[in-house]
């Protein structure tokens, strides 16, 4: 894409804004068609480009623009390539509740140039949201950026503010009759071909997707703490999800520089499913005298290669929700390893939450 | 000579990649100055890791690729944490065949890299020496901080007091990386330990940022700032080879120059952005400078001289440890603040009407330094 000044005519290859020889602001020039005028076949790797031999094409638009293009397929000098180069209309969101991963949620759909609609339950957690959103993204931008940022964000208290939405996620209380009665409403104020996502890390995506009026609609697109930096998404595939809407979700976890994992509909998917026995049995060596919670974390770390050990990482996500997902485990396989510990038990009786609450397994400032 | 523009961008974790921030640097200076793009005849372009941690070098082709069919002479300058002030002192010796230079500081620290920030920024030091016994930059200035420590009878406190100041001061400075966090004397005292005695609030963070002035040999407006004087010094980088553990030699020398040069001597500069890397590194700046003898700096900090409404004001947008160092822009972002000031632009953080101001800028553990003396018109 290049980006010109039409009346200096001057152009750039980077989104720059402003044209620096007259002030004026700069737009960006679309093409769809390209033709070939140089091509290399490259039988050298490098970083990036291990798989050799390859091509690399320089290709010129109707005006003269010219672009580097990499291919694996052969191009004779004069072919025309057909791009797809319109701007893409970016879907909208909508984000429901304004908690830790609702308000996260938000603010990355709006800085990848997401029109989003945040619902909240009142006009207190709309104001508080709005301003951590604002401090999210004013961290990393100038003013006048995140004004532009901003922009994208519409927050609501009303569920009928979501109804020109194309996918909603739902990332409210880990409680399935919350859920349900969410989706219910969902299927009567969105437009029919609205996908319903939630963002549940355990719960059954059928049982939701019956509760609504289009259950091959429903899916499940979970999310990671804290959502910049953590690439991962499973998509929860439901009994009757349609595999249009799972492509739509695909490509919109794509489009967001994530990497999607597709899985069925099963308590915990694959990293609950994981991560939760690990964690319980972790507490049980602690229990049983085993070793340190220090020595287990190094254990975990230095010799399966994590960047946290389970100790820490209990901590982190909060021991009152490992506690709330292993219950879950537990009740829907009735296996007795997914059976939460008492000392896990214990410390959430205690209000021993982990970093929120200042002290989990270690304390915290 | 005359400064009649400035630009910078938003200090901090940016979104934007290294030319997209040197592009906004430079149209803000554009936008600031009388001058129109065309008018400028070289450039100078400041910038430290573009290599090892962008993976671009030659970066004058890359600053002629942001302002296509302008073909002027571009120069990059590298001296480490010193190359914006270093660039600035080369253009000016060149104002007299150029009469307009723009110079253009830039760094992008954060994101994805080819080596790890820790070690592209080593390579400040001295690599066979010291790096491959795990002198890292943290670690060279605790080495310092503990011997002036030792040495002057005092506690990390002062360190901690350095760091709260500039905190302080970048809450009012929009621009600033830190302009949104409200930083406590508990949080700094609890941070967690770097290399001892320094711990994480000692150390400035890893910005991204980019910074533009331009200069010419003649007055171009009333909100023109003068440059009075430009010195650099250079000193051997090897703590080894240091007879002065808690002083920097070419901070001596290029300020005595700079001193020499005009006649101005430190208590007739009304406001000082010094190279407050690490917070041990203001207390021997200020001393070095001559603002006070040799372990007396911590008084300046304890009795309040230091602050934006004291004798000495310093660092008022934050300095290094609140502002930012995104290093190759840094020195110039120095100069952005006391120009601002001088101009009495500077908003809720301007000082009471300062007629000259003064710039340190550090490269390494001291091998380089720039220091740049600036009037009111």
């Amino acid at each position: 894409m290049k980006y010109c000044c039409l009346k200096c005519n001057k152009c750039w290859n980077h989104p720059v804004e402003t044209c620096i020889f007259c002030g004026k602001s700069v737009t960006p020039a679309q093409e769809t068609q390209y033709q070939v005028i140089g091509t290399s076949e490259v039988f050298v790797p490098s970083t990036g480009n291990e798989k050799v031999p390859y091509f690399v094409n320089i290709l010129e638009d109707l005006h003269g623009h010219k672009k580097i293009e990499k291919s694996f397929k052969m191009y004779q000098i004069g072919d025309i390539i057909d791009v797809e180069h319109e701007e893409v209309q970016k879907e909208q969101i909508g984000i429901i509740g304004s908690g830790l991963l609702g308000s996260q949620l938000a603010s990355y759909f709006i800085q990848q140039g997401y029109p989003t609609v945040l619902k909240t339950r009142t006009e207190i957690s709309a104001t508080k949201a709005f301003s951590k959103i604002h401090k999210l993204i004013a961290k990393k931008m100038s003013d006048a950026e995140t004004e532009s940022i901003l922009q994208h964000l519409i927050i609501t208290t009303d569920y009928s503010g979501l109804a020109d939405c194309d996918i909603i996620i739902e990332a409210v209380v880990e409680d399935l009759d919350i859920k349900r009665d969410i989706f219910q409403t969902l299927s009567k104020v969105c437009k029919p071909s609205a996908i319903l996502a939630t963002n549940s890390s355990s719960l059954s995506i059928t049982e939701l997707a019956n509760a609504t009026d289009r259950p091959e609609k429903c899916i499940g697109m979970h999310f990671f703490n804290p959502v910049h930096r953590m690439d991962l998404v499973e998509i929860v595939i439901g009994e009757l999800t349609s595999d249009a809407t799972k492509s739509a979700s695909i490509n919109i976890v794509t489009a967001l520089n994530k990497k999607p994992i597709v899985v069925k509909n099963s308590t915990g998917y694959v990293v609950n499913r994981l991560l939760l026995p690990q964690i319980n049995e972790a507490i049980l060596l602690l229990e049983e005298g085993i070793a340190s919670k220090e020595d287990i974390d190094s254990a975990i770390k230095l010799g399966l290669n994590h960047p946290m050990g389970p100790f820490q990482l209990a901590d982190f996500i909060g021991l009152d929700i490992c506690l709330s997902i292993l219950n879950t485990l537990f009740e829907n396989f009735n296996e007795p390893k997914y059976q939460p510990t008492q000392l896990l038990q214990d410390m959430v009786s205690n209000n021993k939450l982990g970093m929120k609450s200042g002290e989990g397994f270690y304390k915290y400032i | 000579m005359f400064i009649n523009g400035i630009g910078r961008t938003k200090f901090g974790s940016l979104t934007k990649n290294l030319p997209e921030l040197t592009y906004e640097a430079m149209v803000n200076a554009i936008k600031d100055s009388p001058l129109n793009i065309t008018d400028i005849d070289a450039i100078f372009v400041s910038n430290f890791l573009g290599g090892p941690l962008n993976g671009q070098l030659h970066f004058n082709s890359i600053i002629a690729s942001l302002l296509p069919s302008l073909n002027i002479p571009i120069v990059r300058i590298e001296t480490a944490c010193a190359s914006s002030s270093v660039a600035l002192n080369q253009a000016l010796n060149s104002l007299v065949k150029t009469p307009n230079i723009m110079i253009v500081g830039v760094e992008k620290m954060t994101g994805m890299h080819l080596i790890s920030p820790t070690d592209a920024i080593a390579m400040a030091g001295d690599y066979k020496n010291d790096f491959e016994q795990g002198l890292i930059f943290p670690a060279a200035y605790a080495l310092i901080a503990q011997q002036y420590m030792s040495k002057y009878g005092i506690s990390h406190e002062v360190l901690e007091q350095v760091s709260y100041i500039n905190h302080k001061n970048a809450k009012l400075n929009p621009l600033a990386h830190f302009y949104h966090k409200d930083v406590t004397m508990e949080m700094i005292r609890k941070s967690p330990m770097v290399a001892s005695p320094l711990n994480l609030f000692d150390c400035s963070p890893l910005s991204d940022g980019a910074s533009a002035i331009i200069i010419s040999n003649t007055k171009q407006s009333d909100r023109d700032v003068k440059i009075l004087s430009s010195h650099i010094a250079t000193d051997t980088i090897s703590l080894t080879q240091r007879d002065n553990l808690t002083s920097f030699n070419a901070t001596k020398i290029a300020s005595m120059k700079v001193y020499k040069d005009t006649g101005i001597t430190p208590n007739m500069v009304d406001i000082l952005e010094v190279h407050d890397c690490f917070t041990i590194s203001e207390l021997i700046a200020l001393e070095d400078l001559g603002f006070c003898n040799p372990g007396e700096a911590p008084e300046l900090i304890e009795n309040g001289s230091v602050l934006p409404g004291g004798e000495n004001p310093v660092n008022t947008d934050g300095g290094l440890k609140a502002n930012g160092h995104p290093i190759g822009a840094t020195g110039l972002a120095q100069i952005y603040e006391i120009v601002t000031q001088l101009r009495g632009e500077a908003g809720k953080r301007q000082i009471s009407d300062p007629e000259i101001g003064l710039t340190q800028n550090i490269g390494g553990i001291g091998g380089t330094c720039g220091i740049t003396l600036l009037e009111r018109v």
